[in-house]
């Protein structure tokens, strides 16, 4: 596998000879509650031009504005794929995802980015993935794994861990239920707490690798949860002898500017926002404050 | 390069002349202390100042701006005007002559700041020498030494500033502005004395080879821990430093609740939620990791990224300090020369 390099960002700014602090307008085409705190929105730019120019790679994130009230950093939930709209899973835990859960369809919010280091779709393919998600952290995944949907016969095995508290936590369950009884994906979830409902797995997610086989020298693992997951679902990957530098995760930092500036986001000598979100763990075990 | 020589009495008329084209931003009393303020009368000018209370880089990146303007009710945005009026930043020492350096690296990089970049290229520079403090380290960290970044260089040789000209513009106003001279073989000699002397002032710099790798490997040792258990967070230092650059960026509402500003103010990592995400998660819970994380950034993350350490040793945050952390002093303690209880 590659190196996984730092790309530019901020390439499509400069074609654009865009203000990166300057939000595109955008408006809420549809919105899908999830659970009880958690919201799918779905936007589409209005400007035709930069619509047609956005592109964007899973585990990329967007700036979102409301203006009035401030902006915050949110995954990329959609593929990039799906031209002309993007999706944000957002979880109501503050001011401006608060205010965007008082919207409604039609209304306009501001949008600046792509920003960051996705995840290395490219270099995965010919790989088996085998994808890890905590809670919230399925939002960014969902972007990579709705991307490997479109190009599966490019991926070997492909399994998918998720964990949640408890089944009305789980986000995109519908899907994912679905998903279990395919061939093409291994598909297990499990809850810390089930209820009448539930059928899947109980415990914690790190449970879950008795259950399945690794071939370790072939396998691409990818990380995304609470900052307490990452210690223990690495710890793992590793007893599956995933090598380091094949184990990818997507950093939460506090982040205003998006673009290396503001220094939020600093962890040790990198940046979440330029240098990240994702970041190997060979990359995290040499950052200080990574874990 | 350039050179001429300006007489010391030619000063005055100087910054007049060049106040009436430009606003000229430029040393002046204040209480006992001096600082950088628009001026338009040539004698407040005092150029032999030892240092300011904040920075001319303030002038760059202003401690408070809006960067938008929007109407919250149909989404509507339009940027605000960029200030590019045409300005001196008169008397700015090499000190902060290299900070400014530094912080264009972070604001002219990847991501073109248009707010910073429309007064950087609006402003012109007139650098000039300085007689070192005592808590002047510049030369620790090679920031005694200007190899760019101004229009006019002016060094005191004595009754009259030796002056390089760099820029077309700067040597034009100087032409036609006041009255100068050719550098004579004496005025050279004169420049040297004043080199000589500013380093004898200086002393001899302490070494600071391989600072960042130092920097990396005492990470988790205790003398961090000596160190945040004095510093108060209180964000002194930063607020002074010329290279600090930290900001947040807020909305404020107009009175009428529907327009507003998006405006950019200057934070610091030593405020208590500076890394703090939803969850209540806080990556720099303690005094001492923020205090920590400050030197990081100054001796290890910025040159990591761009080469070079991110302190021009300008003691400012040493003066500003309550209990007195001094950044040579540390780089000292983590050099092993200085006992921890020193640093
Ligand atoms: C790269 C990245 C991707 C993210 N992806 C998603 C996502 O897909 N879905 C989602 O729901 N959330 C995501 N987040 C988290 C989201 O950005 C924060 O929950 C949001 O900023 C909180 O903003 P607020 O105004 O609603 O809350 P506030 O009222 O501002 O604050 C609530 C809490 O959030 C913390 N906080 C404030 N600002 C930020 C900030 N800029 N970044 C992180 N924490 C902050 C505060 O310390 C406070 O504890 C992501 C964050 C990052 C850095
Ligand atoms: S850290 Fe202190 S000495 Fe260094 S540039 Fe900032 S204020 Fe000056
Ligand atoms: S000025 Fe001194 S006490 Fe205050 S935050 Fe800086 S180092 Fe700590």
């Amino acid at each position: 596998m590659k190196k996984h390099v730092r790309v530019d960002a901020s390439k499509a700014y400069r074609a654009l000879e865009q203000n990166p602090y300057r939000p595109w307008a955008a408006r809420i085409t549809s919105i899908t509650p999830l659970t009880e705190k958690e919201t799918l929105f779905e936007f589409r730019i209005i400007d035709h031009e930069v619509r047609e120019h956005f592109n964007f790679n899973a585990g990329q994130f967007m700036e979102l504005s409301i203006f009035g009230v401030g902006e915050a950093p949110i995954s990329i939930s959609s593929a990039p794929s799906k031209k002309g709209f993007i999706e944000l899973c957002v979880r109501n835990s503050g001011t401006v995802t608060g205010a965007l859960h008082e919207m409604s369809c039609g209304d306009v919010v501001g949008l600046r980015g792509p920003f960051g280091r996705g995840f290395p779709f490219q270099d995965m393919k010919g790989h088996d993935v085998l994808l890890v998600a905590g809670g919230l952290g399925i939002a960014p995944l969902k972007s990579l794994i709705n991307h490997i949907h479109d190009e599966r016969q490019a991926f070997g095995t492909v399994t998918i861990l998720l964990g949640a508290r408890n089944p009305d936590e789980i986000l995109f369950r519908q899907q994912f239920d679905m998903w279990r009884h395919r061939e093409d994906f291994n598909l297990i979830m499990t809850v810390d707490t089930p209820d009448e409902t539930w059928d899947g797995e109980v415990g914690l997610v790190t449970r879950l690798f008795d259950q399945i086989e690794v071939d370790p020298a072939n396998t691409i693992g990818v990380i995304c949860g609470p900052p307490v997951m990452y210690r223990f679902v690495i710890e793992k990957m590793r007893e599956k002898n995933l090598p380091v530098d094949r184990i990818f995760m997507s950093f939460e930092r506090r982040m205003k500017c998006g673009i290396g500036q503001c220094n939020h986001c600093a962890v040790g000598h990198q940046y979440a926002c330029i240098d990240g979100p994702v970041f190997n763990y060979w990359e995290a075990m040499n950052l200080q404050e990574a874990m | 390069m350039f050179f001429r020589v300006l007489k010391k009495d030619q000063i005055p008329t100087f910054i007049e002349g060049l106040a009436v084209d430009y606003e000229v931003i430029a040393p002046i009393a204040k209480g006992l202390a001096y600082v950088f303020a628009p001026v338009t009368c040539g004698a407040r000018v005092v150029l032999d100042y030892p240092t300011t209370i904040v920075p001319p880089t303030a002038y760059f990146l202003k401690p408070k701006e809006a960067l938008l303007r929007y109407n919250s009710a149909d989404g509507e945005v339009v940027e605000t005007v960029k200030d590019d009026r045409k300005r001196i930043l008169f008397g700015v020492h090499p000190c902060d002559l290299n900070a400014i350096l530094m912080t264009d690296k972070v604001f002219l990089g990847d991501y073109e700041d248009p707010y910073y970049k429309a007064r950087r290229e609006s402003t012109l520079i007139v650098g000039v020498s300085c007689t070192p403090r005592q808590s002047c380290v510049c030369h620790m960290f090679g920031a005694n030494e200007v190899l760019q970044g101004y229009d006019l260089y002016l060094t005191d040789i004595g009754d009259a500033y030796f002056v390089q000209c760099s820029s077309v513009e700067g040597a034009q106003l100087l032409d036609t502005l006041v009255e100068t001279r050719e550098a004579t073989a004496e005025d050279t000699r004169a420049l040297q004395k004043h080199v000589a002397r500013f380093r004898q002032t200086l002393g001899e710099a302490p070494d600071t080879t391989q600072i960042p790798l130092l920097f990396d490997a005492r990470y988790d040792e205790e003398l961090w821990e000596e160190i945040g258990s004095r510093c108060l967070s209180c964000g002194a230092c930063s607020a002074v430093c010329p290279t600090c650059y930290c900001f947040d960026i807020v909305d404020e509402l107009d009175a009428n609740g529907v327009t507003g500003s998006r405006v950019r103010c200057w934070d610091s990592c030593l405020n208590s939620q500076f890394a703090e995400v939803a969850g209540g998660h806080d990556f720099r819970p303690t005094r001492a990791s923020r205090v920590r994380h400050r030197f990081y950034h100054k001796f290890w993350a910025y040159p990591a990224r761009y080469g070079k350490t991110m302190c021009v040793g300008c003691g400012r945050c040493y003066t500003a300090c309550k209990v007195g952390i001094n950044p040579s002093r540390v780089v000292a303690a983590l050099q092993g020369d200085v006992g921890e209880g020193e640093a």
